[in-house]
């Protein structure tokens, strides 16, 4: 069997400084010239628990910790997908031994990278085999029930790599601000998939968002929310033009959740899935908030000269179907 | 809206033309049959507000902007037809139809979008039923009454999307004008309906499942046999 693995550091970067990654909202491969989504073949997902390189925390501590993460993401009704603690294991992280593992690294040199997991793909299939992920000894980190100020929350960044694992990309339902210095700081986000990090001592990233949910049922649907969800579909232009890499935000205006996509063909067209029947309002944004290839692989070019804009249209996404095409404009700054 | 309002007006017009000397109203025998159509007014229906919000990193929450949604007032169309079952008391079937939109006001965005209103246009069709009880009349032509209904309400979503349905109540009161009537003949009386009601909807195209009360009121031309 012919392998590779693909290291894909999109994870939980205090300044984005990610490797190029197929990270949209969800991990693809491209075999053969085909596009494959990158996702579970059987649950549940059997990972291990790495013995090896804990500094803060106690390898029990960490194993309930990431335990917890993975209970969080399978308590989403609308998925199907499922994971088992297979075990401790002395190996670590990014070995090609088929066993997904997590544990600790200590990676000094990538100073913005808390956590990140990799792939390893069968280049024949497109078979997810194993996926691991580390955690970088170089912060602190914590696992009280309450946080800890100044370190980590590793239940937080878990549940984001595991959702990474599970074959989700970043989302940009965030707002950031420059730091002085670089980097950038968060100010909110609506998705525990967005790519950069709360600040030490945050605890708010133990819980998924709509937009989070979407992902990993659009991945592993249920078999009624088959039958259930909808799709919002379209196309963003600038001057006439399909513009690329625009952020588009579905917000339902009855239950308050917001659900992101992007536009990612060449013809600007984007379209939003798993979303439940009802009304939603379109908002067009740049991507301004994160770092390009923190989403897109950086041969792409992204347009981020428009103003942010709202569809005119309030969007009607029907029971199992899509709302047709749906025209947004956007303008230059 | 103003070719309803243009049909319901040349509807009044015509009768008035006909209008011959109206009788005092003799008390209607049960078995008569009354077919009434005008023009219909709802207004408008709150269906909420909602805020878009992120969570912050202390787990409050950032506005990015804000929405408000509403049915609009609709202008549309009724048909009626009532049975007599008391000397007083009328069982009467209806329908209507009326295209509301449903706008969405988004403002206060936190990155400086311009206000926008969203908007879907909504065909809205009712069927339903009641029972229409008359008081005594208050001039020779003129004869109140009261109304009280329930039926179906269906809500087309623009482009025919999505069809949502639900039921609609209610209650109100009104006057009848003859322009024409005599105690007995197969043609019996026409003149002119008035109603206002207190209408209240449930489901539908609204967020939730309580009923949204709307004022209403209806203009109609009758024909009794």
């Amino acid at each position: 069997m012919r392998r590779w693995t693909a290291r894909v550091i999109a994870a939980l970067l205090l300044v984005g400084q990610p490797e190029p990654a197929l990270a949209y909202l969800k991990f693809g491969v491209t075999i053969g010239g085909r596009q494959i989504t990158l996702k579970w073949a059987d649950s549940p997902v059997r990972y291990a628990v790495s013995t090896q390189g804990a500094t803060d925390v106690s390898v029990a501590d960490f194993q309930a910790a990431v335990g917890r993460a993975f209970t969080t993401w399978q308590a989403v009704s609308s998925s199907t997908v499922t994971y088992q603690f297979g075990g401790f294991t002395a190996a670590l992280p990014g070995r090609d031994d088929g066993l997904s593992t997590l544990g600790f690294e200590r990676r000094p040199e990538l100073d913005r990278v808390l956590a990140a997991t990799s792939f390893l793909v069968d280049r024949t299939t497109g078979a997810l085999v194993e996926s691991d992920i580390f955690f970088n000894t170089a912060f602190p980190w914590s696992v009280a029930q309450g946080g800890v100020a100044e370190r980590f929350d590793l239940e937080s960044v878990a549940l984001h790599e595991i959702g990474h694992m599970s074959g989700l990309g970043h989302s940009a339902l965030g707002e950031t601000e420059a730091r002085e210095g670089g980097g950038r700081r968060v100010l909110a986000a609506e998705a525990v998939m967005f790519p950069i990090a709360f600040a030490p001592g945050s605890l708010a990233a133990r819980t998924l968002k709509a937009d989070d949910i979407a992902g990993i049922t659009d991945l592993y649907p249920e078999a009624e929310s088959t039958s259930t969800a909808g799709s919002i579909s379209g196309r963003v232009t600038k001057d006439g033009q399909p513009l690329f890499g625009a952020h588009v935000v579905a917000f339902n205006v009855a239950s308050g959740a917001s659900i992101g996509s992007f536009t990612l063909g060449s013809d600007g067209r984007f379209s939003v899935g798993s979303l439940s029947p009802g009304i939603y309002v379109l908002r067009v944004e740049p991507l301004d908030d994160a770092e390009i290839d923190s989403f897109f692989d950086t041969s792409r070019t992204v347009d981020l000269d428009f103003r942010v804009t709202f569809s005119d249209r309030a969007v009607v996404v029907p029971r199992a179907g899509d709302s047709g095409e749906i025209g947004v404009q956007v303008a230059r700054k | 809206m103003r070719r309803i309002a243009a049909v319901a007006l040349a509807t009044l017009v015509v009768c008035s033309m006909n209008a011959g000397v109206a009788h005092a109203q003799p008390a209607t025998h049960p078995g008569r049959v009354e077919v009434s159509f005008g023009s219909l007014w709802i207004g408008h229906q709150v269906l909420g507000t909602a805020d878009a919000n992120e969570t912050t990193p202390t787990g409050g929450q950032l506005e990015i902007f804000t929405t408000s949604s509403e049915l609009t007032t609709v202008f549309g169309l009724e048909l009626r037809a009532a049975i007599r079952v008391l000397p007083s008391l009328e069982v009467e079937f209806e329908g209507s139809y009326g295209h509301p939109e449903l706008r969405v006001a988004i403002s206060g965005d936190s990155e400086g979008a311009a206000a926008v209103t969203a908007v879907d246009t909504v065909q809205q069709f009712t069927i339903g039923g009641g029972a229409v009880w008359y008081l005594p009349r208050i001039a020779p032509r003129l004869v109140p009454f009261v109304t009280g209904g329930i039926g179906q309400l269906r809500q087309m979503h623009q482009d025919r999307i999505s069809l949502e349905t639900g039921l609609y109540y209610q209650v109100g009161g009104g006057v009848k004008y003859f322009l024409f009537s005599r105690p007995s003949g197969f043609f019996n009386a026409f003149g002119v309906r008035a109603d206002v009601r207190a209408l209240v909807r449930t489901k539908g195209v609204a967020f939730d499942d309580g009923g949204h009360a709307s004022p209403a009121a209806g203009v109609s031309a009758f024909v009794r046999f």
